[in-house]
């Protein structure tokens, strides 16, 4: 694993994990997990289903025990083999993946109440909690009940919910799972402006890629209950550890090629062409020059136009680009373009290399 | 606080054993104790008497009668409601669930009023149900008041064992609505038919309300009246021994008819299901024959419950026997009659004993819900469902013999039998309800700076509230109608609303039981049906299902 630091200066981070493990139905859930969330950081947890995510949260939140390590927020160990702080009193705010929005109260009474948990008169929790709403553009639904909100209002409302108490980290359990693509959007935009306005540090858990790398300073990828890779969006997506990682963070074809690292770029033999890509650079997974190892190639760092030659296998339009699936010497390849489609199944087509990245040794796909 | 909620741990599963072996477990072992005791003479004259022993094949029979009868009708009546474009689908499932509230010996007597020689229908066109008093009559009845239960079961079981995308994909597949029927929907109902079926061949077994009232005047005894009338002799040493023998029967031939089902009993399938709309019709709606089939629906509620509801009342209200049931003849005679005697306080005794076992049985509910979430406790609400399975007449014997000297002809032996046959019916609401109740609204609420009293108080305690309304009204419900245990403990001083109706009854006093039994009703349906509404209403407001 590679340890990431902490983008912030501050000394005290807002959140610290160290050795964290913690078992599930007699299942070891999360294995020694190491992570630190900067005071004004959004970190990303990325994963597969089963990985840990939710878990990790949950021990972060106080819901579950741990069976080693330590969990500090703001400074203050909250958790350990033998001792927990309750979660009422961990400060932090916490967005539910199904939302857990309570039935029985309105989408006010609902924003207001960790406010009086504080000890807010009920008028000042729920002025506080109005404040909110109108802030998040929802301060119309304010009487409404769970019942009658719709998913991204729902949302919203735990949104909301979450902000209200003061709190000093935020926990986002997959908080974009449930909406469909455009209030998707949406939800990044009012993360990135809340993070802005109150620079209070983020946890999310997601299993979306893209997401990940869009909401986050920092990335962390979760494999069997561990962190595999820490790094920021670029890093994790242009450099990473293994195909794993690769294949998690997007789309990505690995060839057999000869590379050799020059300054930093990348030259690269491939079936006997030669082209220079970018991706050698200083923190290489491997340096040097090597016979025929495995490199990571994403369908954006290669074009249609070049020396290689290829026959389309799969043509795949998706609107704002077209994905060309390709035979070659070296192997499969995916080749991405930013227009319609140009080629039939079956073309020959000649086909070039921007970026690559040399893999350390193969791991496991995911 | 965390502390000492830790360091209590074990008591509520403490509280809970020594209660349910107080009320169900010693009783049970002094019965068995006592037949043992008494020696296989007393056994021999008890079951192999001719008279005894024909009571025991009358029960059974009885009750492979009404099963025979009972699951066919609740089948077709459940599958009509939850998988066909049935027009009015709620109206029709509150009609069928209507049995449920009118009590077993209300309906028993309002069926001789209605069928029965000089009837309502006998009166006005000279037809009566030939054999109303006797076998025929206690089939047909029981089969009334039966059918909801097998309703209930095999619907819960359609909702959740064959959920409606299984049934769409053997229609897509080229299944006609028959195939459908026949190969994918009876094939994955199988465990609940036959756990309808058991546990209506067990309702029957214990019915003492419809025997008393239609068997008795004809000669014709089950087990259940012949422990009834051996008690009215308690002067007899001969007559308790058969009594309690026949109580440990009882016992016996329920655990061997439920023995096979005691796991689905124990563990109901939560109601969880795959998408599709409301009552979640297979195939494109057929409107001419689901309106023959809810019209033949409502017919049969109406000749099952509607019209002999309407002849008591017409006996309640009509002067005297032998008079046209016409306005003319109107007067409230018989419910003066009715009140004259022990019925006020009577009244007030079962209202009393009702909600002091509703309140009792939420607490006792609750904390078997509690304790059985934790990894001591597992099996102890399994525990609790079983108990509802003991026969009435059993439970009420098992009490004389074992607290009879201290408790006997008081009203506290009558709260402690509620209490063990009714345990579950509160037990059962609360814990479905902690099931479905998503974890992380505590969670929620812990992460929003709630400790775990505050936690309990303004989430988890209001989320429930439906809940815990509807298990107090079920229980409230029950305790009103009870006549089988009660008839068996009641001295002259604690008789409740229904004893004093079955005594009525049994006088002969056609007018003031008619009077009687409708005011039990009324009362019992005013009393329930605001708690099921607010229960209703709340349910609505925070989007759960019924």
């Amino acid at each position: 694993m590679r340890a990431g630091q902490p983008t912030s200066t501050e000394a005290v981070p807002a959140l610290r994990c160290r050795g964290v493990s913690a078992d599930y139905d007699e299942r070891r859930v999360l294995d020694g997990l190491d992570l630190d969330v900067g005071h004004d950081e959004v970190v990303a947890v990325l994963g597969p289903s089963g990985a840990g995510k939710t878990t990790l949260l949950y021990a972060i939140a106080g819901f579950l025990a741990l069976s080693a390590g330590e969990i500090r927020i703001a400074g203050r160990v909250v958790a350990t083999k033998d001792d927990a702080t309750p979660p009422e009193r961990r400060s932090v705010g916490m967005v539910f993946q199904h939302y857990a929005l309570w039935p029985h109260m309105t989408a006010l009474e609902i924003v207001a109440y960790p406010a009086r948990r504080t000890g807010a008169s009920r008028a000042e929790a729920r002025a506080s909690a109005m404040t909110l709403l109108e802030r998040l553009g929802i301060a119309g639904l304010a009487g409404r009940r769970p019942a009658e909100l719709s998913g991204g209002e729902q949302q919203r409302v735990g949104l909301a919910r979450a902000l209200n108490g003061d709190p000093k980290l935020h926990l986002f359990d997959e908080p974009t799972a449930h909406l469909d693509s455009a209030l998707r959007g949406v939800f990044r935009e009012e993360m990135a402006s809340r993070r802005r306005e109150t620079g209070v540090a983020s946890l999310v858990a997601t299993h979306d890629a893209a997401e990940a790398l869009a909401v986050s300073t920092r990335v962390a990828l979760l494999r069997d209950g561990a962190v595999a890779q820490l790094g920021s969006p670029r890093d994790v997506y242009e450099r990473p550890v293994d195909l794993w990682a690769a294949l998690l963070t997007g789309s990505a074809s690995t060839i057999t090629a000869h590379s050799e690292v020059v300054g930093d770029t990348l030259a690269l033999t491939i079936a006997g062409a030669h082209v220079v890509a970018a991706g050698g650079a200083v923190r290489s997974a491997r340096a040097g020059s090597l016979d025929s190892s495995a490199v990571l190639i994403r369908p954006d760092w290669a074009t249609l136009e070049g020396p290689l030659g290829g026959i389309v296998r799969v043509v795949r339009y998706e609107g704002p680009h077209t994905d060309y699936t390709l035979e070659t010497a070296a192997g499969s390849v995916i080749v991405r373009e930013l227009r319609a489609p140009r080629f039939e199944p079956g073309a020959r087509v000649g086909w070039s290399v921007q970026r690559a990245w040399v893999l350390a040794e193969p791991t496991p796909r995911p | 606080m965390t502390d000492a909620l830790d360091r209590a741990r074990h008591l509520p599963l403490a509280v809970s054993l020594v209660i349910l072996t107080g009320v169900v477990l010693i009783p049970l072992g002094r019965l068995g104790a006592e037949v043992v005791g008494g020696g296989w003479a007393s056994i021999d004259r008890a079951l192999f008497d001719r008279d005894a022993g024909r009571a025991v094949l009358h029960t059974v029979l009885v009750a492979a009668g009404t099963t025979a009868l009972a699951l066919p009708l609740g089948t077709a009546l459940a599958l009509l409601t939850e998988r066909s474009a049935v027009p009015a689908r709620s109206m029709l499932r509150f009609g069928i669930l209507l049995p449920l509230l009118v009590p077993a010996f209300v309906l028993g007597f309002s069926w001789g009023q209605a069928y029965g020689p000089s009837g309502l229908t006998d009166d006005l066109a000279s037809l009566a149900v030939p054999g109303l008093f006797g076998p025929i009559g206690i089939v047909l009845v029981q089969t009334v008041d039966t059918a909801p239960l097998a309703y209930l079961i095999i619907a819960a079981g359609l909702a959740t064992r064959s959920e409606p995308d299984l049934e769409r994909a053997a229609r897509a597949s080229g299944a006609s609505r028959l195939d459908v029927l026949r190969s994918i929907t009876l094939p994955l109902l199988r465990g609940p038919l036959v756990a309808a079926g058991a546990v209506l061949f067990a309702a029957s077994m214990e019915a003492f309300a419809v025997p008393v009232v239609l068997g008795v005047p004809a000669g014709f005894g089950t087990m259940t009246t012949r422990m009834y009338q051996a008690l009215q002799r308690s002067a007899e040493p001969a007559a308790f021994g058969e009594a309690i023998v026949l109580a440990l029967t009882l016992v016996v031939l329920a655990a061997i008819v439920l023995a096979p089902v005691e796991r689905s009993l124990r563990h109901p399938g939560s109601a969880t299901r795959t998408g599709g709309p409301e009552g979640s019709s297979v195939g494109p709606p057929r409107r001419s024959g689901t309106v023959l089939l809810a019209g033949a629906a409502t017919v049969y509620l109406l000749l099952g419950v509607g019209v002999p509801l309407m002849a008591m009342v017409l006996t309640a209200l009509t002067k005297a026997a032998g008079l046209a049931p016409i306005p003319a003849n109107w007067a409230l005679t018989h419910f003066a009659d009715a009140l004259r005697g022990s019925a006020i306080g009577a009244l007030g005794r079962s209202a009393a004993l009702a909600v002091a076992a509703g309140f009792a049985l939420l607490a006792l509910g609750g904390l078997v819900s509690w304790v059985e979430r934790r990894p001591m406790g597992r099996s102890l609400g399994s525990l609790v469902s079983l108990t509802f399975m003991l026969p009435g007449s059993a439970v009420a014997i098992a009490l004389i013999v074992a607290y009879g000297r201290w408790l006997g002809d008081t009203i506290a032996i009558i709260f402690i039998a509620y209490l063990a046959k009714f345990w579950t019916l509160a037990h059962r609401p609360l814990s479905g309800a902690l099931d479905r109740l998503p974890p992380d609204l505590e969670r929620a609420s812990r992460a929003s700076g709630a400790g775990r009293l505050t936690a309990l108080r303004t989430i988890t305690m209001p989320v429930l509230a439906p809940a815990i309304i509807g298990a107090f009204a079920l229980v409230f419900l029950f305790s009103l109608h009870e006549l089988t245990m009660s008839s068996l403990l009641a001295a002259p001083d604690t008789q409740t609303l229904a004893v004093v109706t079955l005594n009525l009854q049994q006088l002969g006093d056609r007018g003031a039981t008619a009077a009687l039994a409708l005011l039990v009703t009324v009362a019992t349906v005013g009393a329930t049906a605001p708690l099921l509404v607010v229960r209703h209403v709340m349910q609505r407001r925070m989007g759960q299902g019924a």
